[in-house]
């Protein structure tokens, strides 16, 4: 392992005392003079064509201050995949016609929350009532009523992989299966629901601060739905409580806050309750996956041929991309040496599905571990040997994606069957009591362009002073993922400093370098921290120069920054302070400070990805056997993110997966009435607590992945996926009930032992 | 959305409360510790006049053990203060279970008993435990005071035997009689913090091995919490067995009468009355033979 000063070290997070002792602002507490507090009308219709709406009473309730429709908009579509404008199919506000329950209709600003209320209760919107259809199959019937007049067939979006020769690999194979798996939705649920706040300055800019995950795709798409120019918008993103995938898209508040602050000169603020994020919030795909696989005798792969169809809700949301995404995570993980995949977006009249951490693969890869315990049981193989076989290594190339550039699967798979005493536990549980095993590979950030930047996908700024300090600025976004101490670790790692003499701007559209794509897709550690790296390199060139000079250096010394030092690597003495060689660099340059920009774009790194994550994860559970409920005793977790930057930070990601796949794989989901989602609070939509967490155990298997910042790779969403069929597989051993339609209830589980 | 306008009471004595609650009629709403009125009131279910906050009243918030009277426990007595306190513990261990799990911390440091129970939520956690070691809950009006068993106190969800002025000033339990113990038990999609999907509690009382009295009380399985009185006649008299409880538990999924919701279905519901009754009689029959 290569050895580091502060990166791998247990540096307290950056926004730890803050948020700790309260004073951390998030969007929601900031009050601006004379600002107005917004709400949002919605349909309380599946599917319906607005008929007329009538708005006078609520605008002349006293404390009103605008009422807006989607008539009073520029009626301009949005969506993420600018560069398919085919696929932006929503409106900021309904036009014309309403497509689930929820869909944003009219907005209301007002001088209290109350008052805004009231007022939405005084619109009145006659509805044309239309057919809905709320699953996959009845949505692609060809008598299915057509949810986007441009998509008659409901079906959005056909995606295809294909390499390899799929018939002639299952002719060769010994034994074929095909399986039909079925996955809930289930919610982000954030503790910090969605809020914006707008206001318009003297040139006529929008200011919005806004809980995001994606500051300049906001900044892009909202100049676009309002008709403005991008520079018009400036996006700042405060303290964000959270997002794993459901605020990385322009949504209807942001526009309405901007667009009601520039038709009234005021500050306009919106605000979700919980109910509304429940009710009418983004979700992860619910999805139908049918897979077949050939094996050898011996347990070797190979063909698959995987079709996949999401039930997309009423929009498209970030659905093209969990489309595309989780065709590749299911040729990902284990060699296919013939591979088939085609996937389908369907329209439904429900809340639209978007991402949601892992963006395909907790799906994908439930069916792929699941598949692979059913075959290694009816070949006679042990899980984890079955695995050993078939894992993907490094240097392995994924057809039309990638070549693998570090892999430490194999190594995660042993590690953690030796943890967790696999092979005597899987033969000597008690009844009630099982053991089952669970695997991942997840992206290190995506190398495709929908969204049509024409910036760098990361950039960054290092301005470095002569007092010894440093200020980092970058677009990259800290949603309590911890990018800004990684970043701030990786400087001080390569300018020789500390922590503490990193200062930090991030996330702030109009003061941090252009751009950055967001937080999303596990590319933040990658793809920022080389671009930070990139900048340093330039500014240790400067000083480097300065310093070669200042003490007459022969032109072969290597020169380092080390211990807030800079110096000749075999000879210290000839060195100086940081802050002395910045201002020498200075006094070199007439005063000029010393700046540099960095980014990182992945180029030549194939269609997916340019690096993978890894890992392997064992749950132990006993399950009640008369009431079905399941207890998780323990989870034992060996995964590869590279190197390791902040420990700490890795056990909360590890932490945080486990507690969202056990909520997937046990007790989450949203009840649904056709179009309407039931639980609309945490009393019934049953997310895991503190108290519902088993013990943990870790093993960061030791890689260096050449294309990552010192080594580093995604740590924060392939361990969204190995949980679900971990806890699955170990009920199953425990019960016999294998589960094919995620979750794993009690009702179910007793259900399914009866049937043995 | 905003809260209804409404005047604020806090009077002292129970006396002055019983005068405003007749003063104000229909349109007054009485406050323990607020965790369902003001839910309901900032959802526009409730839209009271006057609201009269009880906590101000000294005599009210007490805790009482007695070995001859039993427990006592007055109408704003914290949740969280019946699930810790040592008399109740030691007692009523049942009581304290129940009181000690339902909802999360926040709403145990501030709700009650007494609440729990006028809100007559067909779950309320804390009604089972009560109604099975043979609760009465003591109501007073400007006329004066009456006690009424709990089995009679529930009338459907939401609905209660309290009339019009009425104030619930305490839930009295008796003191076990020996050879007696009672139990609780719940299931829930979550074990951390959760409402239970089903409920059930158990009391008994033991003559060597003959099982002389029983209350089997079923929560969240019909509109009001209810006792499965058929289980508990094919018990008393009985000698113990296996066999027998198992029948009774039987007996008890024939009596409830669940729906189908968010939380379980009515399927579901009725198999863990099987389970938690078995379960629940099981438990309280060995706390009998300790007691």
């Amino acid at each position: 392992m290569k050895r580091f000063n502060i990166v791998g070290t247990d540096v307290p997070r950056t926004d730890a005392e803050a948020k700790a002792r309260g004073t951390a602002i998030y969007t929601d507490d900031m009050k601006l003079p004379g600002m107005l507090y917004g709400k949002i009308l919605r349909s309380p219709l599946p599917h319906a064509l607005i008929r007329n709406i009538d708005i006078s009473r609520a605008a002349s309730l006293p404390g009103v201050k605008c009422v807006i429709t989607g008539e009073d908009t520029p009626k301009i579509k949005y969506g993420n995949w600018r560069l398919f404008p085919e696929t932006q199919d929503e409106y900021p506000l309904a036009v014309e016609k309403v497509r689930f329950i929820g869909d944003e209709v009219a907005a209301v600003a007002a001088i209290d929350n109350d008052t805004a209320e009231e007022a939405l209760e005084l619109i009145k919107v006659e509805y044309e009532e239309l057919p809905g259809v709320f699953d996959v199959d009845s949505s692609i019937l060809p008598a299915a009523p057509v949810i986007h007049d441009y998509c008659p067939s409901n079906i959005s979006v056909n995606r295809k992989i294909k390499y390899g020769d799929i018939e002639k690999g299952f002719a060769e194979a010994d034994y074929v299966r095909e399986d039909t798996f079925t996955m809930q939705s289930v919610s982000h649920a954030y503790l910090e629901p969605c809020s914006a706040l707008a206001q318009v300055d003297l040139d006529g800019r929008i200011t919005l601060w806004t809980s995001t995950q994606v500051p300049y795709i906001i900044q892009c798409l909202l100049a676009s739905t309002l008709n403005m120019r991008e520079n018009d918008i400036r996006v700042i993103k405060p303290f964000v409580g959270g997002g794993f995938g459901g605020k990385m898209e322009l949504r209807a508040w942001e526009f309405c806050a901007a667009f009601i602050a520039k038709k009234t000169g005021r500050p306009v603020k919106f605000t979700l309750s919980r109910e509304e994020e429940f009710l009418t919030g983004r979700r992860r795909h619910p999805m139908k996956i049918r897979s077949r696989v050939g094996f050898k005798k011996d347990g070797t792969l190979v063909a698959k041929d995987l079709r996949i169809q999401l039930d997309g809700g009423a929009y498209n949301a970030m659905g093209p991309t969990a489309t595309f995404l989780c065709g590749n995570f299911g040729a990902m993980l284990y060699r296919y040496p013939n591979y088939r995949f085609h996937g389908e977006h369907i329209y439904t009249n429900k809340p639209p599905a978007s991402a949601m951490r892992g963006f395909g693969a907790p799906q994908s890869l439930y069916a792929t571990e699941i598949q692979m315990n059913l075959a290694a049981e009816e070949l006679g193989i042990d899980p984890i040997d079955i695995r050993l076989k078939n894992a993907q290594v490094s240097g392995d190339k994924i057809p039309d994606v990638a070549t693998i550039s570090s892999c430490g699967f194999i190594e995660s798979i042993k590690a953690v069957a030796d943890m967790s005493g696999w092979k005597e536990k899987r033969k000597n549980l008690k009844p009630g009591q099982g053991i089952g095993i669970g695997c991942y590979s997840f992206i290190s950030g995506g190398v495709f362009n929908w969204f049509n930047t024409q910036y760098p996908f990361s950039a960054a700024e290092v301005r470095a002073f002569s007092d010894g300090t440093v200020h980092l600025l970058t677009m990259a976004s800290d949603i309590g993922q911890g990018s800004d101490t990684v970043l701030k670790q990786i400087l001080a790692e390569e300018l020789g400093l500390n922590m503490g003499d990193i200062r930090i701007t991030s996330a702030d559209t109009s003061m941090t370098p252009q751009a950055d794509l967001g937080s999303w897709g596990s590319r933040v550690t990658l793809m920022a921290g080389n671009a930070v790296i990139d900048a340093a390199k330039k500014i240790k060139e400067r000083l480097f120069g300065a310093l070669s000079a200042r003490f007459n250096l022969n032109v072969i010394h290597e020169i380092e920054c080390k211990n807030g030092r800079v110096q000749a690597v075999t000879r210290p003495d000839y060195g100086l302070t940081f802050g002395e060689a910045v201002a020498l660099v200075q006094k070199a340059n007439r005063g000029e400070p010393l700046v540099a920009r960095g980014s990182y774009t992945p180029r030549g790194k194939g269609l997916v990805t340019p690096a993978f994550g890894f890992g392997a994860q064992v749950a132990e559970v006993e399950v009640d056997r008369q009431t079905g409920l399941v207890e998780v005793k323990q989870m034992w977790t060996a995964h590869d993110c590279g190197t390791v930057i902040n420990p700490r930070s890795v056990e909360g990601q590890l932490a945080g997966s486990i507690q969202m796949g056990l909520g997937y794989a046990l007790s989450e989901q949203f009840v649904m009435d056709g179009g309407k989602t039931l639980n609309t609070s945490f009393v019934d939509y049953k997310m895991p607590t503190a108290a519902d967490m088993p013990p943990s155990q870790v093993v960061h298997v030791d890689t260096y992945e050449p294309e990552g910042p010192m080594g580093a790779k995604e740590a924060g969403e392939g361990l969204a996926s190995p949980t679900a069929p971990a806890i699955s597989d170990a009920v199953y051993h425990a019960t016999g009930y294998r589960c094919m339609d995620l979750p794993v209830t009690p009702e179910k589980i007793l259900e399914g032992m009866k049937k043995d | 959305m905003r809260l209804p306008k409404f005047e604020y009471f806090e009077p002292k004595t129970l006396e002055a409360a019983l005068n405003l609650l007749t003063q104000n009629g229909n349109n007054a709403h009485l406050l323990a510790g607020g965790t369902d009125v003001l839910v309901k009131m900032r959802n526009g279910r409730l839209k009271p006049e006057a609201v009269i906050g009880l906590q101000g009243i000294e005599d009210l918030n007490g805790i009482h053990f007695d070995s001859g009277k039993g427990l006592a426990i007055g109408a704003t007595a914290k949740l969280a203060e019946v699930a810790s306190n040592p008399d109740v513990l030691k007692h009523y261990p049942a009581l304290a279970f129940a009181a000690g799990v339902m909802a999360n911390v926040q709403v145990r440091n501030m709700g009650t008993i007494a609440g729990n129970l006028c809100n007559a939520a067909p779950s309320a956690e804390n009604a089972p435990p009560l109604m099975a070691m043979g609760a009465e809950v003591a109501l007073a009006n400007l006329q004066g005071d009456r006690r009424i068993a709990l089995h009679q106190f529930f009338r459907g969800p939401g609905l209660t035997a309290m009339e019009h002025g009425e104030i619930m000033t305490a839930i009295l339990v008796p003191f076990p009689v020996p050879k007696s113990g009672a139990s609780y038990k719940r299931v829930s999609a979550r074990c951390g913090v959760d409402i239970a999907a089903v409920c059930v509690s158990a009391w008994v009382a033991l003559d060597g091995e003959v099982c002389k009295d029983v209350r089997i009380v079923l929560g969240a399985v019909a509109p009001t919490p209810m006792r499965a009185v058929g289980a508990e006649s094919f018990m008393r008299e009985q000698t113990w067995t296996q066999e027998l409880i198992e029948t009774a538990a039987a007996q008890a999924v024939q009596e409830s009468k669940p729906i189908s919701d968010v939380r379980a279905s009515a399927d579901y519901r009725k198999k863990m009355v099987a389970v938690l009754t078995l379960r629940a009689l099981e438990q309280a029959y060995e706390r009998a033979i300790k007691n």
